[in-house]
Protein backbone atom coordinates (compact mmCIF):
# COMPACT_ATOMS: atom_id res chain seq x y z
CA UNK A 1 0.00 0.00 0.00
CA UNK A 2 1.26 3.45 -0.82
CA UNK A 3 2.51 5.33 2.24
CA UNK A 4 0.03 7.82 3.56
CA UNK A 5 -3.00 6.03 2.17
CA UNK A 6 -3.32 3.38 4.87
CA UNK A 7 -6.42 5.05 6.23
CA UNK A 8 -8.33 4.51 3.00
CA UNK A 9 -10.47 1.43 2.39
CA UNK A 10 -8.57 -1.19 0.40
CA UNK A 11 -10.09 -0.56 -3.05
CA UNK A 12 -9.33 3.14 -2.78
CA UNK A 13 -5.78 2.80 -1.58
CA UNK A 14 -4.24 2.32 -5.00
CA UNK A 15 -4.89 5.54 -6.84
CA UNK A 16 -5.10 5.39 -10.56
CA UNK A 17 -1.98 6.76 -12.30
CA UNK A 18 -2.95 7.32 -15.89
CA UNK A 19 -1.64 9.56 -18.61
CA UNK A 20 1.18 11.30 -16.73
CA UNK A 21 2.73 13.68 -19.16
CA UNK A 22 5.97 12.13 -20.39
CA UNK A 23 8.17 15.14 -19.78
CA UNK A 24 11.28 13.27 -18.77
CA UNK A 25 10.30 9.65 -19.23
CA UNK A 26 9.75 7.89 -22.55
CA UNK A 27 12.12 10.28 -24.23
CA UNK A 28 13.72 9.52 -27.56
CA UNK A 29 17.23 8.30 -26.66
CA UNK A 30 18.66 10.10 -29.71
CA UNK A 31 17.10 13.41 -28.84
CA UNK A 32 19.36 16.19 -27.56
CA UNK A 33 19.85 16.47 -23.83
CA UNK A 34 16.86 18.28 -22.36
CA UNK A 35 17.41 21.70 -20.90
CA UNK A 36 16.61 22.03 -17.21
CA UNK A 37 13.71 24.18 -16.04
CA UNK A 38 16.12 26.42 -14.13
CA UNK A 39 18.13 27.09 -17.27
CA UNK A 40 15.00 27.74 -19.30
CA UNK A 41 13.71 30.16 -16.68
CA UNK A 42 16.98 32.09 -16.70
CA UNK A 43 16.87 32.35 -20.48
CA UNK A 44 13.21 33.42 -20.51
CA UNK A 45 13.95 36.11 -17.93
CA UNK A 46 16.84 37.27 -20.09
CA UNK A 47 14.37 37.79 -22.94
CA UNK A 48 15.12 34.73 -25.08
CA UNK A 49 11.96 33.98 -27.15
CA UNK A 50 13.19 30.49 -28.04
CA UNK A 51 13.36 29.66 -24.35
CA UNK A 52 9.75 30.81 -23.94
CA UNK A 53 8.69 28.40 -26.62
CA UNK A 54 10.82 25.59 -25.16
CA UNK A 55 9.29 26.12 -21.72
CA UNK A 56 5.83 26.09 -23.26
CA UNK A 57 6.56 22.92 -25.22
CA UNK A 58 7.88 21.14 -22.15
CA UNK A 59 4.78 21.76 -20.04
CA UNK A 60 1.84 22.48 -22.31
CA UNK A 61 0.62 18.88 -22.59
CA UNK A 62 0.22 18.41 -18.88
CA UNK A 63 -1.38 21.81 -18.40
CA UNK A 64 -3.74 21.27 -21.33
CA UNK A 65 -4.82 17.85 -20.08
CA UNK A 66 -5.60 19.19 -16.64
CA UNK A 67 -7.39 22.28 -17.89
CA UNK A 68 -9.41 20.33 -20.43
CA UNK A 69 -10.56 17.92 -17.72
CA UNK A 70 -11.84 20.89 -15.75
CA UNK A 71 -13.30 22.80 -18.71
CA UNK A 72 -14.81 19.97 -20.73
CA UNK A 73 -14.80 22.21 -23.77
CA UNK A 74 -12.03 22.82 -26.31
CA UNK A 75 -12.51 26.56 -26.70
CA UNK A 76 -12.61 27.15 -22.99
CA UNK A 77 -9.63 24.89 -22.41
CA UNK A 78 -7.58 26.68 -25.07
CA UNK A 79 -8.48 30.07 -23.61
CA UNK A 80 -7.54 29.01 -20.10
CA UNK A 81 -4.27 27.38 -21.15
CA UNK A 82 -3.32 30.53 -23.04
CA UNK A 83 -4.15 32.61 -19.98
CA UNK A 84 -2.13 30.25 -17.80
CA UNK A 85 1.04 30.66 -19.86
CA UNK A 86 0.59 34.40 -20.32
CA UNK A 87 0.31 34.81 -16.55
CA UNK A 88 3.18 32.41 -15.97
CA UNK A 89 5.53 34.34 -18.26
CA UNK A 90 4.51 37.60 -16.60
CA UNK A 91 5.13 36.23 -13.11
CA UNK A 92 8.11 34.03 -13.86
CA UNK A 93 10.47 36.37 -12.04
CA UNK A 94 8.47 35.66 -8.87
CA UNK A 95 8.93 31.90 -9.18
CA UNK A 96 11.21 30.92 -6.29
CA UNK A 97 11.66 27.27 -7.15
CA UNK A 98 10.03 26.07 -3.93
CA UNK A 99 8.07 23.57 -6.01
CA UNK A 100 8.63 22.07 -9.45
CA UNK A 101 7.90 24.43 -12.32
CA UNK A 102 5.23 22.02 -13.58
CA UNK A 103 3.47 22.19 -10.20
CA UNK A 104 3.66 25.97 -10.22
CA UNK A 105 2.17 26.04 -13.72
CA UNK A 106 -0.58 23.66 -12.64
CA UNK A 107 -1.40 25.92 -9.70
CA UNK A 108 -1.86 28.83 -12.10
CA UNK A 109 -3.87 26.61 -14.44
CA UNK A 110 -6.18 25.53 -11.62
CA UNK A 111 -6.62 29.12 -10.47
CA UNK A 112 -7.51 30.21 -14.01
CA UNK A 113 -9.84 27.21 -14.49
CA UNK A 114 -11.67 27.60 -11.19
CA UNK A 115 -12.06 31.31 -11.78
CA UNK A 116 -13.39 30.62 -15.28
CA UNK A 117 -15.83 28.01 -14.00
CA UNK A 118 -17.10 30.46 -11.37
CA UNK A 119 -17.68 33.12 -14.00
CA UNK A 120 -19.58 30.71 -16.22
CA UNK A 121 -21.64 29.41 -13.29
CA UNK A 122 -22.61 32.90 -12.18
CA UNK A 123 -23.50 33.90 -15.70
CA UNK A 124 -25.66 30.81 -16.15
CA UNK A 125 -27.51 31.64 -12.94
CA UNK A 126 -28.11 35.11 -14.29
CA UNK A 127 -29.29 33.71 -17.61
CA UNK A 128 -31.91 31.57 -15.91
CA UNK A 129 -33.34 34.68 -14.28
CA UNK A 130 -34.17 36.23 -17.63
CA UNK A 131 -37.73 35.61 -18.69
CA UNK A 132 -37.57 35.85 -22.45
CA UNK A 133 -34.92 33.24 -23.03
CA UNK A 134 -34.94 32.01 -26.59
CA UNK A 135 -33.25 28.90 -27.83
CA UNK A 136 -31.08 29.33 -30.92
CA UNK A 137 -32.17 26.30 -32.79
CA UNK A 138 -31.03 23.62 -30.40
CA UNK A 139 -33.07 21.13 -28.45
CA UNK A 140 -32.18 19.79 -25.01
CA UNK A 141 -30.25 16.53 -25.03
CA UNK A 142 -32.08 13.41 -24.00
CA UNK A 143 -31.34 12.06 -20.55
CA UNK A 144 -28.71 9.37 -20.79
CA UNK A 145 -28.76 6.64 -18.17
CA UNK A 146 -25.22 5.62 -19.03
CA UNK A 147 -22.84 5.46 -16.06
CA UNK A 148 -20.27 7.70 -17.74
CA UNK A 149 -22.82 10.39 -18.43
CA UNK A 150 -24.20 10.20 -14.92
CA UNK A 151 -20.70 10.22 -13.49
CA UNK A 152 -19.77 13.27 -15.52
CA UNK A 153 -22.79 15.10 -14.18
CA UNK A 154 -22.06 13.96 -10.64
CA UNK A 155 -18.47 15.21 -10.93
CA UNK A 156 -19.69 18.55 -12.21
CA UNK A 157 -22.09 18.78 -9.26
CA UNK A 158 -19.28 18.25 -6.75
CA UNK A 159 -18.24 21.27 -4.68
CA UNK A 160 -15.42 23.13 -6.35
CA UNK A 161 -12.64 21.89 -4.05
CA UNK A 162 -13.76 18.27 -4.18
CA UNK A 163 -13.99 18.37 -7.94
CA UNK A 164 -10.53 19.86 -8.33
CA UNK A 165 -8.95 17.24 -6.08
CA UNK A 166 -10.88 14.37 -7.67
CA UNK A 167 -9.92 15.40 -11.20
CA UNK A 168 -6.29 15.99 -10.27
CA UNK A 169 -5.87 12.74 -8.29
CA UNK A 170 -8.21 10.13 -9.71
CA UNK A 171 -8.35 11.34 -13.29
CA UNK A 172 -4.95 12.96 -13.93
CA UNK A 173 -2.87 11.05 -11.41
CA UNK A 174 -1.39 13.87 -9.34
CA UNK A 175 -0.10 12.99 -5.87
CA UNK A 176 -1.61 14.59 -2.78
CA UNK A 177 1.62 16.48 -2.25
CA UNK A 178 1.43 17.94 -5.77
CA UNK A 179 -2.25 18.77 -5.32
CA UNK A 180 -1.51 20.41 -1.99
CA UNK A 181 1.14 22.62 -3.54
CA UNK A 182 -0.97 23.44 -6.60
CA UNK A 183 -4.13 24.30 -4.65
CA UNK A 184 -2.39 25.81 -1.64
CA UNK A 185 -3.73 23.24 0.85
CA UNK A 186 -2.16 20.59 3.08
CA UNK A 187 -1.83 17.08 1.59
CA UNK A 188 -4.09 15.87 4.40
CA UNK A 189 -6.79 18.27 3.27
CA UNK A 190 -6.43 16.96 -0.25
CA UNK A 191 -6.85 13.38 1.00
CA UNK A 192 -9.90 14.30 3.04
CA UNK A 193 -11.50 16.12 0.11
CA UNK A 194 -10.83 13.18 -2.19
CA UNK A 195 -12.39 10.80 0.31
CA UNK A 196 -15.51 12.99 0.53
CA UNK A 197 -15.64 13.45 -3.25
CA UNK A 198 -15.59 9.69 -3.76
CA UNK A 199 -18.27 9.22 -1.12
CA UNK A 200 -20.48 11.78 -2.83
CA UNK A 201 -19.98 10.09 -6.19
CA UNK A 202 -20.82 6.67 -4.74
CA UNK A 203 -23.93 8.20 -3.22
CA UNK A 204 -24.93 9.88 -6.49
CA UNK A 205 -24.47 6.64 -8.43
CA UNK A 206 -25.77 4.26 -5.78
CA UNK A 207 -28.58 3.03 -8.01
CA UNK A 208 -25.98 1.52 -10.34
CA UNK A 209 -24.90 -0.82 -7.55
CA UNK A 210 -28.04 -2.87 -8.16
CA UNK A 211 -27.64 -2.92 -11.93
CA UNK A 212 -26.08 -6.20 -12.99
CA UNK A 213 -26.07 -5.27 -16.65
CA UNK A 214 -23.24 -2.76 -16.37
CA UNK B 1 -22.87 -5.39 -7.77
CA UNK B 2 -20.91 -4.82 -4.58
CA UNK B 3 -19.73 -1.43 -3.39
CA UNK B 4 -16.20 -2.38 -4.34
CA UNK B 5 -17.25 -3.26 -7.85
CA UNK B 6 -19.16 0.01 -8.11
CA UNK B 7 -16.05 1.81 -6.90
CA UNK B 8 -14.02 0.12 -9.62
CA UNK B 9 -16.61 1.03 -12.24
CA UNK B 10 -16.60 4.63 -11.12
CA UNK B 11 -12.82 4.83 -11.24
CA UNK B 12 -12.71 3.28 -14.67
CA UNK B 13 -15.39 5.62 -15.98
CA UNK B 14 -13.63 8.60 -14.38
CA UNK B 15 -10.63 8.02 -16.63
CA UNK B 16 -12.80 9.01 -19.55
CA UNK B 17 -14.22 12.09 -17.85
CA UNK B 18 -13.68 15.02 -20.23
CA UNK B 19 -11.09 13.00 -22.13
CA UNK B 20 -8.78 15.60 -23.68
CA UNK B 21 -8.06 15.63 -27.41
CA UNK B 22 -4.57 16.15 -28.79
CA UNK B 23 -3.00 19.36 -27.51
CA UNK B 24 -3.49 22.16 -30.06
CA UNK B 25 0.05 23.41 -29.45
CA UNK B 26 0.60 25.68 -32.41
CA UNK B 27 -2.81 27.33 -32.24
CA UNK B 28 -2.42 28.17 -28.58
CA UNK B 29 1.19 29.28 -28.94
CA UNK B 30 0.28 31.66 -31.76
CA UNK B 31 -2.20 33.40 -29.46
CA UNK B 32 0.13 33.41 -26.48
CA UNK B 33 2.93 34.92 -28.55
CA UNK B 34 0.56 37.52 -29.95
CA UNK B 35 -0.70 38.44 -26.49
CA UNK B 36 2.88 38.63 -25.21
CA UNK B 37 3.85 40.93 -28.05
CA UNK B 38 0.86 43.12 -27.28
CA UNK B 39 1.64 43.36 -23.60
CA UNK B 40 5.40 43.62 -23.56
CA UNK B 41 6.59 47.18 -24.06
CA UNK B 42 9.42 47.80 -26.47
CA UNK B 43 12.67 47.93 -24.54
CA UNK B 44 14.06 51.44 -24.39
CA UNK B 45 17.51 52.47 -23.34
CA UNK B 46 17.58 55.88 -21.72
CA UNK B 47 21.13 56.79 -20.68
CA UNK B 48 20.03 59.12 -17.90
CA UNK B 49 23.24 58.59 -16.02
CA UNK B 50 25.34 60.02 -18.81
CA UNK B 51 23.65 63.34 -19.34
CA UNK B 52 21.34 64.09 -16.43
CA UNK B 53 21.52 67.84 -17.05
CA UNK B 54 19.78 67.44 -20.41
CA UNK B 55 16.75 65.75 -18.85
CA UNK B 56 16.69 68.23 -16.00
CA UNK B 57 16.70 71.08 -18.52
CA UNK B 58 13.90 69.47 -20.53
CA UNK B 59 11.84 68.91 -17.40
CA UNK B 60 12.37 72.50 -16.30
CA UNK B 61 11.38 73.78 -19.74
CA UNK B 62 8.23 71.63 -19.77
CA UNK B 63 7.28 72.83 -16.28
CA UNK B 64 7.80 76.45 -17.32
CA UNK B 65 5.66 76.06 -20.44
CA UNK B 66 2.95 74.39 -18.39
CA UNK B 67 3.00 77.16 -15.78
CA UNK B 68 2.80 79.86 -18.46
CA UNK B 69 -0.08 78.03 -20.16
CA UNK B 70 -2.04 77.71 -16.92
CA UNK B 71 -1.40 81.36 -16.14
CA UNK B 72 -2.62 82.55 -19.53
CA UNK B 73 -5.67 80.34 -19.24
CA UNK B 74 -6.61 81.73 -15.84
CA UNK B 75 -6.28 85.33 -16.98
CA UNK B 76 -7.96 85.04 -20.36
CA UNK B 77 -10.84 82.63 -19.76
CA UNK B 78 -13.74 83.55 -17.52
CA UNK B 79 -14.72 80.89 -15.01
CA UNK B 80 -17.71 78.88 -16.10
CA UNK B 81 -19.68 76.03 -14.70
CA UNK B 82 -18.82 72.91 -16.59
CA UNK B 83 -21.65 70.59 -17.51
CA UNK B 84 -19.51 67.52 -17.11
CA UNK B 85 -16.40 66.95 -15.13
CA UNK B 86 -14.66 63.64 -14.92
CA UNK B 87 -12.94 63.69 -11.55
CA UNK B 88 -10.96 60.74 -10.35
CA UNK B 89 -13.92 59.23 -8.52
CA UNK B 90 -16.04 59.19 -11.67
CA UNK B 91 -13.18 57.75 -13.68
CA UNK B 92 -12.81 54.98 -11.12
CA UNK B 93 -16.55 54.30 -11.17
CA UNK B 94 -16.44 54.06 -14.95
CA UNK B 95 -13.54 51.64 -14.85
CA UNK B 96 -15.38 49.46 -12.34
CA UNK B 97 -18.54 49.46 -14.44
CA UNK B 98 -16.54 48.69 -17.57
CA UNK B 99 -14.72 45.81 -15.90
CA UNK B 100 -17.99 44.39 -14.63
CA UNK B 101 -19.46 44.59 -18.11
CA UNK B 102 -16.41 43.14 -19.81
CA UNK B 103 -16.33 40.26 -17.31
CA UNK B 104 -19.96 39.46 -18.01
CA UNK B 105 -19.38 39.72 -21.74
CA UNK B 106 -16.45 37.33 -21.48
CA UNK B 107 -18.58 34.77 -19.65
CA UNK B 108 -21.41 35.24 -22.13
CA UNK B 109 -19.18 34.76 -25.17
CA UNK B 110 -17.55 31.74 -23.52
CA UNK B 111 -20.97 30.14 -23.17
CA UNK B 112 -21.92 31.19 -26.66
CA UNK B 113 -18.89 29.49 -28.17
CA UNK B 114 -19.48 26.41 -26.03
CA UNK B 115 -23.08 26.26 -27.26
CA UNK B 116 -21.82 26.17 -30.84
CA UNK B 117 -19.64 23.16 -30.08
CA UNK B 118 -22.15 21.31 -27.97
CA UNK B 119 -25.60 21.86 -29.39
CA UNK B 120 -28.27 20.89 -26.94
CA UNK B 121 -26.20 21.62 -23.87
CA UNK B 122 -27.97 24.83 -22.97
CA UNK B 123 -30.14 27.63 -24.24
CA UNK B 124 -28.69 30.96 -25.12
CA UNK B 125 -30.97 33.87 -24.35
CA UNK B 126 -30.94 36.59 -26.96
CA UNK B 127 -32.12 38.77 -24.10
CA UNK B 128 -28.68 38.45 -22.50
CA UNK B 129 -27.02 39.70 -25.67
CA UNK B 130 -29.47 42.61 -25.89
CA UNK B 131 -28.91 43.53 -22.25
CA UNK B 132 -25.15 43.45 -22.69
CA UNK B 133 -25.51 45.44 -25.89
CA UNK B 134 -27.44 48.17 -24.05
CA UNK B 135 -24.79 48.36 -21.31
CA UNK B 136 -22.09 48.38 -23.95
CA UNK B 137 -23.69 51.36 -25.70
CA UNK B 138 -24.03 53.25 -22.39
CA UNK B 139 -20.35 52.70 -21.68
CA UNK B 140 -19.36 53.80 -25.16
CA UNK B 141 -21.47 56.96 -24.92
CA UNK B 142 -20.15 57.88 -21.49
CA UNK B 143 -17.98 61.01 -21.43
CA UNK B 144 -15.66 59.07 -19.14
CA UNK B 145 -14.87 56.65 -21.97
CA UNK B 146 -11.51 58.21 -22.73
CA UNK B 147 -9.26 55.17 -22.84
CA UNK B 148 -8.79 54.39 -26.56
CA UNK B 149 -8.00 50.71 -25.91
CA UNK B 150 -11.22 50.18 -23.95
CA UNK B 151 -13.22 52.11 -26.54
CA UNK B 152 -11.87 49.94 -29.34
CA UNK B 153 -12.69 46.79 -27.41
CA UNK B 154 -16.21 48.03 -26.65
CA UNK B 155 -16.75 48.86 -30.32
CA UNK B 156 -15.66 45.38 -31.42
CA UNK B 157 -17.78 43.85 -28.69
CA UNK B 158 -20.78 45.83 -29.84
CA UNK B 159 -20.57 44.29 -33.30
CA UNK B 160 -20.40 40.75 -31.92
CA UNK B 161 -23.23 41.30 -29.43
CA UNK B 162 -25.41 42.90 -32.07
CA UNK B 163 -24.97 39.85 -34.31
CA UNK B 164 -25.82 37.47 -31.47
CA UNK B 165 -28.83 39.56 -30.40
CA UNK B 166 -30.25 39.18 -33.89
CA UNK B 167 -30.05 35.38 -33.85
CA UNK B 168 -33.32 33.54 -33.86
CA UNK B 169 -34.30 29.87 -33.68
CA UNK B 170 -34.30 29.82 -37.47
CA UNK B 171 -30.76 31.16 -37.80
CA UNK B 172 -28.53 29.11 -40.04
CA UNK B 173 -25.38 27.34 -38.94
CA UNK B 174 -23.41 29.62 -41.27
CA UNK B 175 -24.56 32.67 -39.32
CA UNK B 176 -23.30 31.14 -36.12
CA UNK B 177 -20.02 30.19 -37.75
CA UNK B 178 -19.55 33.74 -39.03
CA UNK B 179 -20.02 35.12 -35.53
CA UNK B 180 -17.57 32.59 -34.12
CA UNK B 181 -15.00 33.53 -36.72
CA UNK B 182 -15.58 37.22 -36.00
CA UNK B 183 -14.84 36.63 -32.33
CA UNK B 184 -11.67 34.74 -33.13
CA UNK B 185 -10.34 36.99 -35.86
CA UNK B 186 -10.86 40.09 -33.74
CA UNK B 187 -9.10 38.44 -30.80
CA UNK B 188 -12.08 39.49 -28.75
CA UNK B 189 -11.68 36.85 -26.04
CA UNK B 190 -7.97 37.45 -25.30
CA UNK B 191 -8.59 41.21 -25.27
CA UNK B 192 -11.54 40.80 -22.92
CA UNK B 193 -9.46 38.66 -20.61
CA UNK B 194 -6.64 41.18 -20.69
CA UNK B 195 -9.05 43.99 -19.85
CA UNK B 196 -10.59 42.15 -16.91
CA UNK B 197 -8.19 41.84 -13.98
CA UNK B 198 -7.41 38.34 -12.78
CA UNK B 199 -9.75 37.18 -10.06
CA UNK B 200 -12.58 39.55 -10.89
CA UNK B 201 -15.87 37.94 -11.69
CA UNK B 202 -19.24 39.13 -12.91
CA UNK B 203 -20.83 39.24 -9.49
CA UNK B 204 -22.83 42.41 -9.49
CA UNK B 205 -26.32 42.17 -10.78
CA UNK B 206 -26.24 38.42 -10.58
CA UNK B 207 -29.07 36.94 -8.63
Amino acid sequence: MQPGLEWLPAPLSQPFRPHRCPIAEDRDPHAPEPVSDAELIDRVLAGDPDAERALYDAHVDRVFRLVYRMAGDLDRAQDWVQETFIRAFEKLADFRGESALSTWLCSIAMSVSLNGLRKVKRFREREVALDDALPIGFTPREADPDLKTRLARAIEDLPEGYRAVFVMHDVEGFTHEEIGRALGVQPGTSKAQLFRARAKLRQALADFAGDRNL
Amino acid sequence: MTDDQLEERIRAAAREYNAPPETPREEMWARIAEARRGRAPEPRVIPLHRRPWRWAALAAAAAAILAVGVGIGRVSVAPEVSVWEAPAAQGAAYRLAAQEHLGQSEAFLTLFRASLRQPGEHRLPAASARQLLATNRLLLDSPAAVDPKTRLLLEDLELVLAEIAQLSPSSRAEDLELIRKGIEQGDVMPRLRTAVPAGSAPTQGVS
